[in-house]
């Protein structure tokens, strides 16, 4: 087993803001940091389920019902979660409703069964299910963070402003979603510009 | 009647599919970047969308709900709906290699299209009769094509545009995308 | 058939099979609990809008035109009903109110219980402080917005959703008054 399987998934390759990936969850229920990190945790429980099924029995799986096989797989894990949150998270379950049945059609869950359970051992594949589902978790987290801060004046529920402050309602409304998510993108490419910069510095200085 | 015409509205425009319900938006972005292209894809969607939604609504009636296994509806329909794409894919190819050409490379995108499930199950969770799903289906699926072809051509100009080094590429996409979705948020209200 | 297209058909029906065994064994595990939480959710909408009572409303619902009456009642004495009504007149779709209804025809709670309306805008009408204002309102009250000349404060931005809160009322009131009668006989 390899700590990068698990790194990897969160920062480098990071499911959202790196590779543009898991979009329809990442927008549609982030309006508060709390729903961001429930989907985000739905989304991993099922990444770790079909990560680990996947790898275990890739080698029985013909290669020409690859795909129909992991997509029956994913879709059980999905519907097992399904029920156990609206049976013990009713709530929660209201809130992200529609989007829960959708994980099925997450091509970041489909993506690593393919590309990397189909081809690596059971302990990599689980690693790399949390490593990715954190990632995700830590993206969708971001931005419903700052939609909730921008366009409901809280965090996690707690009012930030005083009384009488009006936010911008826009922020948890869908163009708030496209666009916040256009700035953290943004400011991505910011982060990785002057890590760039550092590295080419230090090599012409070296 | 009049009721069908509002929900076609709605459908279309008010909670356009992906720019108030964020369904579909891995192709929104994926095949954006020319008019043609997202002509074709909007026209493939609407094809599988309008016939994958018969068929799920036919399998919830007929035999989930019969037999009391609604839990299996999230297995049942995404089976179908990647069948379906299967076979809509070597029907096309064997009669109609031109529409094979033109459509071929959207169809395997097209199984993990967020719209088409989404449709599927919001048909059953509305409740719709048969003729209100029909109604309802098509007009997603026309809501999808619309914003998709609308944003491939703000698309098209943006890559002309002198756009801020940081924000080149997929962050101003989402941007220009938010813009296009506050325009639409102009349509809510409408149906009323 | 050779013996790869068998394999795959064996493969596929096994993971199929395996997958319904497993669900069908989490669905038996969590269906009680689910029923139980939506049953929750209700009488949770009962309580807002019923005075106190000792009953269970939803198990000794009576059906009046083909709506559902759910009676509150405090040691055996009938105190209110609770009903839904619906205005199909929201900013963006239906919107759904469970109001309780006592013998004279007054107001005694109500609840939103589904709208789409905008955050920050028309969802005000999920605040105590509307609901409450049609607390103690009979039909002969003028219930409408201050706008249209009725007594229901509107919030400053949306004048839509607070009507069609009004109308639901409104419609639910008229129903109520003939049903009363109704379940009298």
């Amino acid at each position: 087993m390899k700590l990068a399987s698990l790194t990897d998934g969160i920062f480098k390759n990071n499911a959202v803001l790196k590779q543009v990936l898991g979009l329809c969850p990442a927008l549609a229920v982030t309006t508060s940091a709390v729903n961001g990190i429930a989907m985000g945790l739905a989304t991993t429980a099922v990444l770790i389920g079909s990560n680990s099924v996947v790898s275990l029995i890739k080698s029985v799986i013909p290669a020409k019902v690859r795909i129909p096989a992991f997509i029956v797989i994913i879709a059980s894990f999905v519907t097992v979660v399904d029920l156990m949150m609206n049976a013990f998270v009713h709530d929660l379950h209201k809130v992200l409703g529609l989007f829960i049945p959708l994980i099925v059609v997450n091509c970041v869950v489909l993506g690593r069964a393919e590309s990397f359970a189909s081809k690596n051992g059971v302990g990599d594949s689980f690693l790399d299910a949390v490593g990715t589902g954190l990632g995700f978790t830590f993206a969708l987290f971001l931005l419903g963070g700052i939609r909730e801060i921008l366009g409901n004046g809280s965090f996690f529920g707690l009012s930030l402003f005083p009384e009488g402050f009006s936010p911008a309602i826009l922020m948890i409304l869908p163009p708030g979603a496209f666009i916040v998510l256009g700035f953290i993108l943004a400011a991505n490419n910011w982060i990785e510009e002057r890590k760039r910069a550092k590295a080419g510095r230090a090599v012409t200085h070296g | 009647m009049a009721e069908l015409a509002l929900i076609f509205v709605g459908a279309v425009l008010v909670n356009n599919f992906v720019l108030s319900r964020f369904l579909g938006i891995c192709p929104f972005f994926g095949v954006s970047r020319q008019v043609d292209t997202a002509i074709g894809m909007s026209l493939a969607v609407t094809f599988v969308m309008a016939v994958a939604g018969v068929i799920t609504w036919i399998i919830q009636y007929t035999v989930l709900n019969k037999f009391g296994i609604g839990y299996l509806q999230t297995i049942v329909f995404i089976l179908v709906i990647a069948s379906l794409v299967q076979f809509v894919e070597m029907v096309i190819e064997k009669t109609s290699p031109d529409l094979y050409k033109s459509l071929g490379i959207f169809l395997p995108l097209i199984t993990t299209n967020c719209a088409i499930l989404g449709a599927a199950i919001i048909n059953i969770q509305s409740g719709f009769g048969f003729v209100t799903m029909l109604v309802f289906t098509i007009g997603s699926a026309l809501g999808f094509g619309l914003a998709l072809v609308l944003f491939a051509g703000l698309r098209e100009r943006t890559e002309l545009s002198d756009i801020p080094y940081l924000f080149r590429g997929v962050p101003i996409a989402f941007i220009t995308a938010g813009i296009l979705a506050l325009a639409f948020m102009g349509f809510s209200g409408l149906v009323k | 058939m050779n013996r790869n297209s068998v394999m795959m058909v064996v493969v596929l029906t096994v993971i199929a099979g395996i997958a319904s065994l497993i669900l069908a064994f989490v669905y038996d595990f969590t269906k009680d609990r689910i029923a139980e939480e939506y049953r929750k959710d209700f009488l949770k909408g009962l309580n807002v809008v019923l005075p106190e009572f000792d009953n269970e409303p939803d198990k000794e619902a009576v059906e009046v035109e083909g709506r559902m009456l759910y009676p509150a009642k405090k040691e055996g004495k009938l105190l209110a009903y609770a009903v839904q009504s619906v205005s199909p007149k929201g900013y963006s779709g239906d919107i759904v109110v469970l109001m309780g209804v006592d013998l004279e025809g007054k107001v005694t709670g109500i609840e939103i219980l589904k709208h789409a309306e905008t955050p920050g805008l028309g969802n005000k009408i999920e605040t105590p402080h509307f609901r409450d204002s049609f607390k103690g309102l009979t039909k002969d009250d003028n219930i409408a917005v201050k706008k249209d000349g009725g007594n229901i404060e509107q919030f400053s931005g949306a004048t839509i959703s607070p009507r069609a809160v009004c109308e639901a009322v409104t419609s639910g009131l008229a129903f109520m008054d003939k049903a009363l009668a109704e379940v009298e006989k």
